[in-house]
This record gives C-alpha cells, sequence and structure tokens, in this order.
C-alpha cells in the first residue's frame, strides 16, 4: 500500500515539475470584442515588434467572452466594445475580481446597406424600429416596396448589446434578425442581398486601398427626424458626437495591470498606437478618455 | 426512386438543421467523465475482495458520467434546456440476463425565463437544484468526486434526500451585488424518479458577498415526509476567491428528518463537513486540488463516521477540452473493524 502511495506521489510530482516551469513564461493574452481584434492584433504585432521580449496571444470570440475570461482568469486583458452588463459586474465581484477598463479607441457603429438599395440615411427611431422588426418594408422609410432583410451579430458580441441598449431602446430584436458570427459575415450577407441591412465596426468597411468596400453603402444617421442626418466616415461628426452610433471600444484588466500589461496599454493609447488606430479607420481618444486611462493605470 | 426521395429529404433535412442552428442561438456540448480506477489498498471496506472471489474487480475502466446538452437561446429574455445523462442502469433483458448498460435519462428539461422580474431568472421544467449547485461551482471538480451533499449516499450508503435535479420551478435573482437569493419548489423525488406523494419540497437560499472575493451562504429545504413527520436540510457554506488563483471553500450540511429513529428510538441527524481547495498554475492547462470531508451518518453513533480525502492535479497537455485528472481517493472510517480504503483514479475529462 506504502509502496503504491509513494509511486503515485513521485509520478504526480514529476509529470507537474515540467508543467509549472512552463507556467513562469508569461504571455500576455487578449480575448474578447470581434470588433476590436483585427485592431488589437495589428497593435500587438507592432508592440511585438518594438519589445521583441514580450509575447502576446489576441483572439476574439466576442465581448461577452472577454468579460468572461477575465473574470474566469484565462486572460489579462479583455477587449470589449459595450459596457459590463450587470450579471458580468455581479460575477466578477463574486469571484474577487476588480475591474478597471481603458478605451483605446472610438468606433462609430456603421448601418449598411447593398449599394442597389437606394436609401441614403435612417433615423435612430427608424433604426430602432427596423432591427425590433415593427417595420418590414423598405417602403415605410422611403426606400422601395421590399422586404427588409436584418443581418445583425449574436448576443455574445458587444456590438450585439450595444445597438439593443442605443438603438432599440433595451427592446428585442425581431426573431427574423440573421445572427452571424462576425462583422465579416454580415457584410458578406448585405454583399449579396439587395434587401439586407446590417451593423458593423466602422474598421470593416474599407478594402486594401482604404476605399469602402466595392458593393456596400454606408447609411447617415439622424439623431431625430429634425436633426440632420451624419456618416460615420466623417471623423468630426463622431468625435463630436453628432454622429449618434459611436462607441467607445474598452479595455479591462483585473485589478491594477501588471507593469507588462500597463506598457501594452500605454503603447495602444499613446501616440504610436493612436496613429495605428487611425489608420486602421476607427477614431482616435480624447483628452477624458486619455485622462481616466492614465488614472487607472496608477 | 423511394430512397432517392428519401436521400433528399434527408439531405435538406440537414441542411435545413445546419441552418437554423447557424442562426438561432442554439448550441450542442457534451461532456464526459472516463476513469481508469485502481485499488491500491486490498483489505478495507471498499477494496477488499469478498470472500471466495479470486477474480474481484481491483482495476477498470468506466464512464462514470457522459453528458450530452442541447440549448437553444430564443430570446435575451428566453432559453431552453435539455440535457440527457448518461449511467450505468441495473436492468435484466427478456431472458433475465443481466443487462447494464449506460443508458440516457433526461436530467434537464426546462425553460428559463430572465428578467420578469429585474435581475432574476425563472426556471421551470427539471431543473438544478439549489442545494448543491453553488458549492459545485466552486469546487469544480465533479469529474473527479461529487460534492459533499450531493455524493453522500454514494459514500455513506444514507439517504439524505439530496439530489442535483428535479421536477419543479425556481427563481434566482440578485438585489445587488452583495445580496443574492434563491427559492425553489419541486417534487423532492429527484430526477430519477416521478411524484410519489402530495408533498413539495421548498427549498430557500441566500447567498451574501460582503467583499468581493468572500460569499456566505445560507440554505435551507422542507419537505413533509408523511402525515406527521417532516424533513429539513439545513446548509452552510463559504467561499474564499480573494487570492488570485486560489479558490478555497467550506460545506457544511445538517439532514433532520422525524423518521430518522435509532433502534432505541432516540431520533438522531445526520451532517457532514467538506473543506476543498484548488490552485491553478496557469489557466486552462494545469490547477491542483484537495479535499477534505468528514461524514457523520447517525449522530447518536460513534462508530459511523467515515473521512475522505481527495487530492490531485488537472492538466490539459493538448487542449482544455481533454483533461487528465489523477487523483486519489483515500478512506478511514471510525469503526475499527473497516480498514482504510486507498483508490487512485486516472480520470479523463473531456467536453466538445
Amino acid at each position: 500500500m506504502k509502496k503504491w502511495l509513494s509511486i503515485a506521489v513521485i509520478g504526480l510530482s514529476l509529470a507537474l515539475i515540467p508543467q509549472m516551469s512552463l507556467a513562469q513564461k508569461k504571455m500576455i493574452q487578449v480575448k474578447g470584442s470581434d470588433t476590436m481584434v483585427n485592431l488589437v492584433q495589428i497593435l500587438a504585432e507592432e508592440y511585438m515588434a518594438r519589445s521583441p521580449k514580450q509575447a502576446l496571444a489576441v483572439l476574439g470570440g466576442g465581448s461577452g467572452t472577454g468579460v468572461s475570461a477575465l473574470i474566469n482568469g484565462t486572460c489579462d486583458i479583455a477587449d470589449h466594445s459595450r459596457e459590463w452588463k450587470q450579471k458580468e459586474i455581479e460575477q466578477a465581484w463574486e469571484k474577487g475580481v476588480k475591474p478597471r477598463f481603458f478605451i483605446i479607441a472610438v468606433d462609430g457603429l456603421s448601418i449598411i446597406v447593398n449599394e442597389r438599395n437606394p436609401i441614403e440615411k435612417l433615423t435612430m427611431a427608424e433604426l430602432g424600429a427596423i432591427y425590433r422588426g415593427e417595420v418590414k418594408n423598405w417602403k415605410v422609410v422611403g426606400g422601395p416596396d421590399k422586404p427588409i432583410s436584418l443581418y445583425g451579430r449574436q448576443s455574445n458580441s458587444g456590438t450585439y448589446v450595444f445597438m439593443q441598449e442605443h438603438v432599440l431602446g433595451n427592446k428585442n430584436y425581431s426573431m427574423d434578425m440573421k445572427e452571424m458570427n462576425g462583422n465579416a459575415q454580415i457584410i458578406e450577407g448585405i454583399l449579396q442581398d439587395e434587401n439586407g441591412v446590417g451593423y458593423v465596426g466602422v474598421g470593416y468597411l474599407f478594402d486594401s486601398s482604404g476605399n469602402v468596400r466595392k458593393g456596400l453603402k454606408v447609411l447617415k444617421v439622424a439623431k431625430d427626424a429634425n436633426s440632420p442626418a451624419y456618416s460615420p466616415l466623417d471623423k468630426t461628426s463622431v468625435d463630436s458626437g453628432r454622429y449618434p452610433v459611436a462607441r467607445p471600444l474598452f479595455q479591462a484588466t483585473n485589478g491594477k495591470p501588471s507593469p507588462a500589461v500597463a506598457d501594452f496599454i500605454m503603447f495602444e493609447t499613446g501616440p504610436e498606437g493612436q496613429k495605428i488606430v487611425e489608420r486602421e479607420g476607427f477614431f482616435t481618444i480624447g483628452a477624458a478618455h486619455r485622462e481616466s486611462n492614465e488614472k487607472n493605470l496608477r | 426512386m423511394k430512397n432517392k426521395i428519401l436521400r433528399i429529404a434527408l439531405a435538406l433535412g440537414f441542411i435545413i438543421l445546419c441552418q437554423a442552428a447557424l442562426l438561432a442561438q442554439q448550441t450542442f456540448t457534451t461532456t464526459i467523465y472516463l476513469d481508469y480506477t485502481y485499488f491500491l489498498t486490498n483489505k478495507g471496506w471498499i477494496t477488499a475482495p469478498p470472500p471466495g472471489n479470486p477474480s474481484f474487480m481491483n482495476n477498470f475502466f468506466t464512464f462514470r458520467r457522459a453528458y450530452f446538452r442541447y440549448e437553444n437561446k430564443i430570446s435575451d429574455n428566453l432559453k431552453f434546456r435539455l440535457t440527457y445523462d448518461a449511467d450505468y442502469v441495473k436492468a435484466v433483458d427478456a431472458s433475465g440476463k443481466k443487462d447494464d448498460k449506460l443508458r440516457p435519462f433526461i436530467k434537464h428539461l426546462n425553460f428559463e425565463w430572465s428578467n420578469l422580474i429585474p435581475n432574476s431568472s425563472i426556471k421551470v421544467g427539471m431543473t438544478d437544484t439549489l442545494t448543491f449547485k453553488l458549492a459545485e461551482d466552486k469546487w469544480g471538480y465533479r469529474s473527479v468526486a461529487k460534492t459533499l451533499t450531493d455524493g453522500y449516499k454514494d459514500v455513506t450508503g444514507t439517504e439524505i434526500d439530496a439530489s442535483s435535479a428535479d421536477l419543479g420551478a425556481s427563481i434566482n435573482g440578485s438585489i445587488s451585488k452583495q445580496i443574492r437569493y434563491g427559492f425553489m419548489v419541486t417534487n423532492g423525488a429527484g430526477y430519477s424518479h416521478p411524484e410519489g406523494d402530495k408533498f413539495k419540497k421548498f427549498m430557500a437560499q441566500i447567498h451574501l458577498i460582503p467583499i468581493a472575493g468572500f460569499s456566505l451562504v445560507g440554505y435551507v429545504d422542507y419537505e413533509k415526509q408523511d402525515s406527521s413527520n417532516k424533513a429539513f436540510t439545513y446548509k452552510a457554506d463559504a467561499f474564499l476567491e480573494m487570492v488570485k488563483n486560489l479558490v478555497i471553500g467550506v460545506e457544511y450540511f445538517v439532514y433532520d428528518n422525524d423518521k430518522n429513529l435509532a433502534a432505541d428510538l432516540r431520533h438522531y441527524d445526520i451532517s457532514g463537513l467538506s473543506l476543498f481547495g484548488r490552485f491553478t498554475f496557469k489557466p486552462d492547462v494545469l490547477s491542483i486540488f484537495a479535499r477534505f470531508d468528514r461524514y457523520e451518518p447517525n449522530s447518536k453513533n460513534a462508530n459511523d463516521q467515515v473521512s475522505l480525502i481527495i487530492a490531485g492535479f488537472d492538466w490539459a497537455p493538448l487542449h482544455k477540452s481533454l483533461r487528465i485528472q489523477p487523483n486519489i481517493l483515500y478512506y478511514t472510517y471510525a469503526d475499527p473493524a473497516k480498514k482504510d480504503d486507498a483508490i487512485f483514479n486516472l480520470t479523463f475529462f473531456l467536453s466538445f
């Protein structure tokens, strides 16, 4: 009996030793928002080129996936394109996770249709009614007499939640909405469907030469019927808050970030990182966001 | 011709099913616990071969559990869940021959309606009970051993009327991030049996988290046994998660059933205490865990206590979907006639 126990204990210990030493090599794990994944991957690549000793792995999966990973301790930084839900705040509290938030960019969420659709603009009320399924024909909002085909994200996406909170008035999406796995799938859907309408991060609109992808039309959006409509492609409109479907893009850490994580966040929010943010089609952060980031890094 | 139509119909059905799965929030998941068990002792209460049985089973492979779950999130407020569990069910075939196949049965079949009352969810159907769901989540290794209350009958052979799922309705919610509550009413028969009497089981739980990472849980359930007898379970848990990657938990319960009378007609209680901890070296790759349980099946009998020590590690060498969890279970008994048992399990946890 004692012999067996000794063998078992020695065996377990031997198996553990290499793993424990592996655990010492630290790679920064970033997980979350699909809207942010391309941007943060590029930021990470540029950062690693500058600091070759530090490795980063950036994964998507949706804001909900990132938040959940941070709460469960499986990532160091959660990317999220919406604020945390009450349930997530409660889960974090239960598990002793005290999140700190950083804003690394601003996204003008773009409402897109097929270029063959003659419609040019929508109001927030019209957009909400369309996605709630209350308006089902383009004719009602000044378009052709054709049924509206809805494209959106799945519910673990921050973009889904942002639209629901800011455009749908916290009501449910239409049951007819096709829930796609990512921004790219929504764009593909709209390119194939001339009755389609979708929402994607502004960074996904452009082709390699920096133009809006062929076959897509980006709609202007007005706060209400009496206000002028603005495009998310117009930086000053987004910066000034006149474009109504804009949102900050967040990163969260568990408590005060470690020096390595803090260094990466400083790079993202500093002049070099913000240049990349702009180059990738997103909007740079303003002074208030910068100040709040610096406070959370301390 | 008939075959061709059938094939086309099947292909179309498959395409529609795939499309539906892509468009809706539907998920299919499977979780399997596969063990290779080896008895390290041969004189213990569990591990001693019965007299006259030289080929006694002292090592074996077994599927301890196999779950297949389907979830469909219809909307932000409505979700359906169906879970099939599988276990070796003792049976005989038509000729009277033993036929203990791994057989599926329904573990969960319910709908969940969220936010009908703000920050709450209502579940109706075959649902997880409140009794040890939290303790199970914190322990995190059902694949290695059920929690104290859940596995009490398996270890001691003593019935405490605790089931991990039951048919009924529950509400869980939060008042603030520091205060959560749960209420449930069920048949009280568990998921293995249909209701057998007119009495229902009532459960209530309060979960306090006064500071981040520190939980206190109070739980009580009640069920009338017959016209003159009743049973209560009182339970208190505490969980500490304030240190990164470390979870420590305590679970204590007393089961008080009026029908529990010793030979001298004195009433006795059944109780148990469990302390556990787990530490993660590398998330989704390597963790260690340990647990100590004390079982007291009869408060009036000083000779029937059982202690159980569990220790092992959880290693995912390739991917978190395949985890290898070698572990040792060591039983000691207050009864001097019962010798200690030591059992080694090489547990494979598969999740896909």
